[in-house]
């Protein structure tokens, strides 16, 4: 514990804030000033963004550890206290978030429909999506984790496009299906941690005796890992991902379902450690199945945004296939899967977004040849491709890696056969891009301007992040590593 | 002296009977004077109850017990009846000749309802339970209109008046097996014979009466019906502050019990897991929103009652604080559907279609209230919910929980379908704009703050209801 760093300015505090007070005043905004609405609202993604770039900076690797910690009791009768602190594997995903939301909004920039509305709905997705990562309080955890899903319900009913109040529906309900799991199983540790604290770091001092810790991980794995896609609880994952709006869609295949994978390893792995060794096993299963199954569903599909949707599915098997591996690298590979996925699926849904907004088609046969016309726009679909790929010098390539070799170490099988599903995944992605942006040209699409250097500008910092960190991985392995090494050492 | 401070908010609630008896008379009626004078003694009333918060003594040959649970409980009646007061300015469901007899009865039933609350002997609560009944049956059938809701209400009478013969029959046994008619004597005494089936059948049957006022399944057929058929105003009172004094007699009851036969423990199980989910089930296939609200109410009575089930402290402090969730939150959602349909007709879900244009603020209210119903945080409802399931865990209850938990996202499913209404349908033909004025939308302000504020800052109040759980014997 380092209580005793705590900062003068409780910075994870503001960044949370930099949301709800972007919500607060786009609420205050009157209807008929749109622009208005998109300017401020870049605004505060941007505070948010600079926060978490100089948060991230400062953190101290050596040092290692809780560091920025801000923390205060809330409900005295219960111990829930208002507890933030950053260490190696939240600060990652602050980045994350907080890339992602600026890119999205300046993704939407075009949008025209109920525009107030829209953005004060993702500003309160994304608040809770900021919570999750910041809070060391299981209370608030939960609590922010639903904030951040009831959003998508809206989000996707009312902006979204194929079957939107069906895929709506689905998503909002499987999700809070998981969290009827996770509830019970947060309230059941503070039950018997016997100490009336929802400090996570309180209870895993205390600790759990075996049975305790069996049932709660199983808990925790299932409610987390269906927001994560773990098969066999993914189905809402391609459906939501095609109904909702692209930013939507990027925020929420690039960041929300790293919240169910960051559930599993801050909760679940951290607090029951002998129920992780338990259901390990299991949770490498599941994902194995996981990797090969969204490969082999993905080369079936015609749609592009449900080939990104089901290479998702693949692509977060990896992230826990990763975490099941109880390993440093595993786990480093796994964190840095869940930063590297986010940034490479946000710019994918980005680049469908453009084509399908400029044709109205995301349907492959209907495509074909647009590099011809659309350049640009076919680039970085086709840098995201290959960073899903796997190639080097793009960000998912180390994470793959280490992944895979301590996965092959760990569970030779499963190893391999995840490695296969890889290549099957590198196949489909090979196919849509030669039948989309190569291939015949179609006709009807030569009309369409190509992408503006403003619409470019979130484009390119997604491609700029993937091949920074793809260049100098130990940029963010190291931070990673100082919380990995000391998590692994306890298990 | 002191004994009139004690029964200084029933004071005010006959005061305020006696004069809408006396307005009620009269042979002109003028509706305004009649709705600022109801709202003036229903505030005096709500100030009153406020006032003797912190009363404690007996009553009546020790019949009646004041105590910070008792009074905690007014103060929600009289919240729970000022509101309702408070959005009759547009008492259109009731024929204006009527509006004295309106606010009358109110107070009566009002009246009624806080010596339930209070009382702890069984014929001071049966009385008192009559006493709102039968203000309550006259109310529902107060409706202006069509036969059918006339209907109604003789069907509510007819069943409540079977419900309370039941329970008079029971407390008949009761007497019978333990020749005493305090609950506090009977504690004593019941756990002794409670073999015997003379006792068995009492306290079944005797319960079976609160159940019904509390509409929890099997015992809520009325509930749809009278919701539906009731006018609007009379629908809110009946689902907000007549919940609390049904909610209040169970918990004290429960908590005279003690909880120490396994069969009564096993039947409350029961009865909370089938009123969740015959409840949210059933809520699904609704088209009327009063008759979609009555069902999620019978599923509100099993979350609550899972509080109940704990029999700690903690657990009655959670089912009241569960209460007080409810009531903001149940208001919240009538008050929107009364504004929409000023007229005072039924609502259906489609009518709400394009709200969000027509009210946003409405619209926003009835969103975060509904949200709040399903559970969902930052709101009340979500963190009475946590309360509650977290008294059930410390009981080891963790499969009633998790079927709970599956229940909410069941219940997420048809409140997400009004708010789809609400927020993303496209009305069929153009509906007027809603009328708001400044007090509805202060009221609704007040409404979405409260919810949020006591959903983020549990604090004090959970500390007031572990007080008040505290000061149950």
């Amino acid at each position: 514990m380092t209580a005793m760093e705590m900062a003068n300015f409780p910075v994870l505090s503001a960044i949370l804030m930099s949301t709800i007070l972007g919500l607060l005043t786009i609420m205050f905004i009157p209807d008929d000033r749109p622009k208005l609405v998109k300017q401020v609202s870049l605004f505060w993604a941007g505070v948010g963004l600079v926060l978490s770039i100089w948060v991230y900076q400062a953190y101290d690797i050596e040092k290692g550890g809780l560091q920025f910690v801000e923390r205060y009791l809330w409900v005295k009768g219960l111990g829930i206290y208002w507890f933030n602190a950053l260490d190696g594997i939240n600060a990652p995903m602050l980045l994350l978030t907080s890339v992602v939301l600026f890119t999205g909004v300046l993704t939407m920039w075009d949008l025209e429909v109920r525009v107030k509305e829209f953005f004060a709905f993702m500003f309160l997705l994304v608040a809770g999506v900021y919570g999750v990562f910041i809070s060391m309080d299981l209370f608030w955890i939960f609590v922010w984790y639903d904030v951040s899903l009831f959003p998508m319900y809206p989000l996707i009913a009312i902006w979204g496009g194929t079957r939107k109040e069906y895929g709506g529906m689905k998503l909002t309900l499987y999700l809070l299906a998981g969290s009827a799991l996770i509830l019970p199983g947060i309230i059941y540790m503070w039950v018997h941690g016997g100490a009336h604290t929802f400090d996570i770091f309180e209870l895993q001092r205390i600790g759990f005796s075996a049975d305790v810790q069996k049932v709660a991980f199983v808990m925790l794995y299932l409610g987390f890992g269906i927001l994560a896609g773990v098969w066999p609880f993914h189905t809402w994952s391609p459906v939501g991902h095609v109904a909702a709006p692209t930013a939507v869609s990027m925020i929420h295949a690039g960041v929300l379902m790293k919240l169910g994978a960051y559930g599993i390893l801050r909760l679940g792995m951290t607090l029951c450690p002998e129920g992780l060794a338990y259901w390990a096993d299991f949770m490498a299963l599941l994902a194995t199945i996981g990797i090969v199954y969204g490969a082999f569903v993905g080369l079936a599909q015609t749609d592009l945004k449900y080939v990104i949707g089901y290479s998702s599915v693949s692509h977060m098997g990896i992230v826990g296939l990763g975490l099941s591996t109880m390993t440093v690298n595993g786990i480093n590979g796994a964190v840095f899967q869940m930063f590297a996925h986010g940034v490479m699926t946000a710019l994918l849904f980005s680049a469908v977004g453009y084509i399908y907004d400029r044709t109205h088609t995301k349907m492959i046969p209907d495509l074909g040849g647009l590099s011809r016309t659309l350049p640009i726009a076919s680039a970085f679909f086709i840098i995201a491709a290959f960073a899903g790929i796997g190639v080097p010098f793009m960000a998912s390539f180390w994470a793959e890696l280490l992944v895979f070799i301590s996965s092959v170490q760990t569970y030779p099988v499963r190893g391999i056969l995840a490695v296969s599903g890889l290549a099957v995944s590198a196949l489909f992605m090979l196919r849509v891009v030669q039948k989309t942006f190569y291939g015949e040209k179609n006709e009807r699409w030569e009309h369409i301007p190509d992408v503006s250097l403003f619409l470019a500008t979130p484009r390119i910092i997604l491609v700029g992040v993937i091949i920074f960190f793809g260049m100098f991985p130990r940029v963010i392995l190291d931070v990673i590593q100082s919380a990995v090494i000391p998590f692994v050492g306890k298990l | 002296m002191k004994e009139w401070i004690l029964f200084a908010p029933e004071l005010c609630y006959t005061l305020m009977a006696l004069v809408f008896f006396w307005l009620a008379i009269q042979k002109k009626v003028d509706q305004r004077r009649a709705y600022f004078f109801a709202l003036a003694l229903s505030g005096v009333g709500l100030v009153a109850a406020l006032l003797c918060a912190t009363q404690q003594g007996m009553l009546f040959f020790d019949a009646y017990r004041i105590d910070l649970y008792s009074q905690l409980f007014k103060i929600l009646l009289a919240v729970g009846t000022f509101l309702v007061i408070f959005s009759c300015s547009e008492l259109k469901g009731i024929d204006g000749r009527n509006h004295p007899e309106f606010y009358l009865l109110i107070s009566v039933c009002t009246l009624g309802m806080m010596m339930l609350v209070s009382a702890v002997e069984l014929l001071t609560i049966y009385v008192s339970i009559e006493l709102s009944s039968y203000s309550l049956y006259l109310l529902v059938s107060m409706r202006r209109g069509e036969d059918r809701f006339v209907e109604t209400g003789i069907k509510y009478f007819m069943v409540g008046v079977t419900a309370s013969a039941f329970m008079l029959f029971g407390i008949s046994y009761l007497f019978g097996v333990t020749h005493t008619t305090y609950i506090a004597g009977i504690s004593k005494i019941l756990p002794g014979v409670i073999t015997e089936p003379a006792a068995i059948v009492g306290l079944v049957l005797a319960l079976s009466g609160f159940f019904f006022k509390q509409a929890l399944f099997p015992f809520h057929v009325w509930a749809p019906d009278v919701y539906q058929g009731a006018a609007n105003q009379v629908t809110t009172y009946v689902g907000t502050a007549s919940k609390m004094a049904a909610a209040a007699l169970v918990i004290r009851l429960v908590g005279f019990s003690g909880g120490e036969s396994p069969v009564f423990v096993n039947v409350l199980y029961a009865l909370s897991v089938l009123s969740m989910t015959f409840g949210n089930l059933v809520a699904i296939i609704q088209k009327d929103i009063k008759r979609l609200l009555a069902y999620s109410s019978i599923a509100h009575a099993g979350y609550m009652m899972i509080g109940i089930l704990a029999m700690t402290e903690r657990g009655y402090a959670t089912a009241m604080y569960y209460a007080i969730a409810y009531l903001v939150m149940g208001y919240a959602c009538f008050m929107v559907v009364m504004k929409i349909a000023d007229d005072g007709h039924n609502l259906e879900i489609k009518e709400l279609a394009g709200l969000h244009k027509r009210s946003p603020l409405l619209a926003m209210t009835l969103m975060l209230g509904l949200f709040g119903l399903a559970g969902i945080p930052p709101t009340v409802g979500f963190t009475g919910k946590f309360l509650v399931f977290a008294a059930a865990l410390e009981k080891g209850y963790l499969v009633l929980t998790i079927i709970a938990m599956i229940n909410a996202t069941i219940s997420l499913y048809y409140y997400l379908i009004v708010i789809k209404a609400a927020y993303l349908l496209e009305p069929l033909r153009p509906y007027p704009r809603v009328a708001v004025d400044t007090w509805t939308r202060a009221m609704c302000i007040i409404l979405v703050l409260g919810m949020i504020y006591l959903g983020i800052f549990p604090d004090q109040f959970v500390a007031l209801t572990e007080a008040a759980a505290r000061s149950l014997p």
